[in-house]
């Protein structure tokens, strides 16, 4: 049996394949490693158990300050695109202005009285760094 | 010709189902290893910071029910709170109250570890801690004639306890914050148990249950704070390799203040009434988390965190021969004012020195 001419693969068709085949792997791609891919890193802001913010380092082009307001204390986070850091609050055990700079994920800084927490989450991972410290 | 424009027909059928496929997996939305899906979630409970980061299928589900868990531990036995039981206790002026079992259960526990550390864990101290402002941030150094009144209602012998009903000596007041939080590891334990989840890490302040392994399928690494730097959590005097454990660190570095040059550090000696002096800086016991003996009763984590307390009030020498003659399953960690790092034999391939610490290690056995 000939086969007609219009049913011949041509040059269009490969291209559909194509266009099919990358739609494909990119769907599966997006669906399977999505639990694997590294973001930026990035500061959560949660006050008293809600995440208040959500902020990409990389997205800053300098540092930035947030007052926060919460449970009756005024707290100053500074963030920037290497760092976070407390510089001031009036909290009265002053341990999340102690906390020091923070600038990879994992890290955070907590203040208990005003039940803040500033976390570092996605960026790359230290593999050599601790998962969990206790103290 | 007619066999290549064939063989093309086939090839390109056979790369839009290999797509089909793709696509359809994908539309199911589960990843390829479910054990890879993660949760983690931070919790302000039990007056400290908690850091679930579950593994697994069901970890958003097992977080988020560890979270509600905590809430109703905290409920329960909060000392502050007026609607607790440990509350009632407090203030029911000598009269008996009738409590949970579940209240009733950890007060028996309680007891037990006073018993077997020779009051150095004792949850009536609470008053004395009190008198030093340790639990409302109000600190002070009480007048010895004081601690010596106060220390007078200290001790288990003043909680008397008939099957559900706790009857507390009027001026005894009791505080399970030397225990509860390691009930809570016990109790989120039980929970990543019935959930199947694989592997996860739960921080509840000096509290870490370590379940499973990592992703790369490598023992937890879990550090050990240094004391020397109590402001810095990221810096370390020891490491630890954890899989399917609880590790309790108690440490005066964890709260104190300064008077006249002097510091006071938040654990006090039941037995005078002072904040502990043993030379040593901080104590982590780590004891197995085993899977198959879980009953969401008090278990390993409640072990490691009274022991934690009372082992950092005996002092190092004291702390090593209860490690040897207790016959309970644990292991330490005692780091000490003289810059030393003594870990127990049971750790001695789990451990790991930080370079550039300062410290010296030692294994003892």
């Amino acid at each position: 049996m000939k086969s007609s001419p219009k049913l011949r693969p041509c040059g269009w068709d490969a291209l559909v394949v194509l266009l099919v085949l990358l739609l494909a792997v990119g769907c599966g791609a997006a669906v399977w490693g999505g639990n694997e891919a590294t973001h930026d890193l990035t500061a959560v802001i949660s006050v008293d158990g809600e995440t208040a913010e959500t902020v990409a380092l990389s997205s800053l082009s300098g540092p930035e300050e947030r007052t926060l307001t919460a449970n009756g204390y005024t707290l100053h986070l500074v963030l920037s695109p290497e760092e976070v850091y407390m510089e001031a609050a009036d909290c009265p055990t002053q341990d999340c202005v102690h906390t020091g700079h923070i600038s990879r994920s994992g890290q955070s800084i907590v203040c208990l009285p005003a039940r803040v927490i500033v976390r570092l989450e996605g960026g790359q991972k230290d593999e050599s760094a601790p998962d969990v410290v206790i103290g | 010709m007619r066999g290549t424009v064939y063989y093309m027909k086939r090839f390109a059928g056979l790369i839009l189902a290999a797509a089909m496929l793709c696509g359809l997996c994908g539309c199911g939305g589960a990843p390829a290893d479910p054990d890879k899906a993660q949760e983690s979630i931070q919790v302000i409970a039990m007056d400290t910071v908690m850091i679930f980061s579950v593994y697994g299928e069901k970890s958003t589900h097992a977080a988020y029910a560890a979270e509600d868990e905590m809430r109703r531990l905290e409920d329960l036995l909060s000392r502050t709170d007026e609607e607790s039981q440990i509350f009632a206790l407090n203030s029911a002026g000598g009269q008996p109250v009738t409590v949970d079992s579940e209240v009733s259960r950890l007060l028996n526990t309680s007891g037990m570890y006073s018993d077997v550390t020779g009051g150095a864990f004792d949850i009536t101290i609470a008053p004395v801690v009190s008198a030093w402002g340790f639990t409302t941030d109000s600190y002070q150094v009480p007048a010895r004639a004081d601690l010596e009144e106060l220390l007078t209602h200290v001790g288990m012998e003043h909680v008397h306890q008939s099957g559900d009903s706790v009857r507390l000596d009027q001026g005894t007041q009791i505080d399970l914050g030397g225990i509860a939080k390691g009930y809570a590891s016990d109790r989120v334990a039980q929970i990543f148990a019935e959930n199947n989840i694989p592997r996860a890490t739960a921080a509840l302040g000096g509290n870490v249950l370590a379940w499973g392994d990592r992703p790369d399928e490598t023992p937890w690494r879990v550090g050990i704070q240094d004391p020397k730097v109590p402001d810095d959590r990221n810096t370390l005097a020891c490491l630890l390799h954890l899989t399917d454990a609880f590790a309790v660190t108690s440490g005066g570095y964890q709260r104190y203040f300064e008077e006249d040059g002097k510091t006071y550090q938040h654990i006090i000696d039941p037995a005078t009434g002072y904040p502990a002096d043993s030379g040593l800086t901080s104590v982590t016991v780590v004891a197995d988390c085993d899977r198959e003996s879980l009953d969401g009763l008090p278990g390993a984590g409640t072990m490691c965190d009274a022991l934690s307390t009372a082992l950092y009030v005996m002092g190092e020498d004291e702390a090593l021969d209860f490690w040897r003659n207790c016959g309970l399953d644990i292991d330490l960690v005692l780091v000490t004012a003289d810059d030393r790092v003594v870990v127990t034999a049971g750790l001695a391939d789990a451990y790991e020195a930080i370079e550039g610490s300062g410290y010296t290690y030692e294994v003892v056995s």
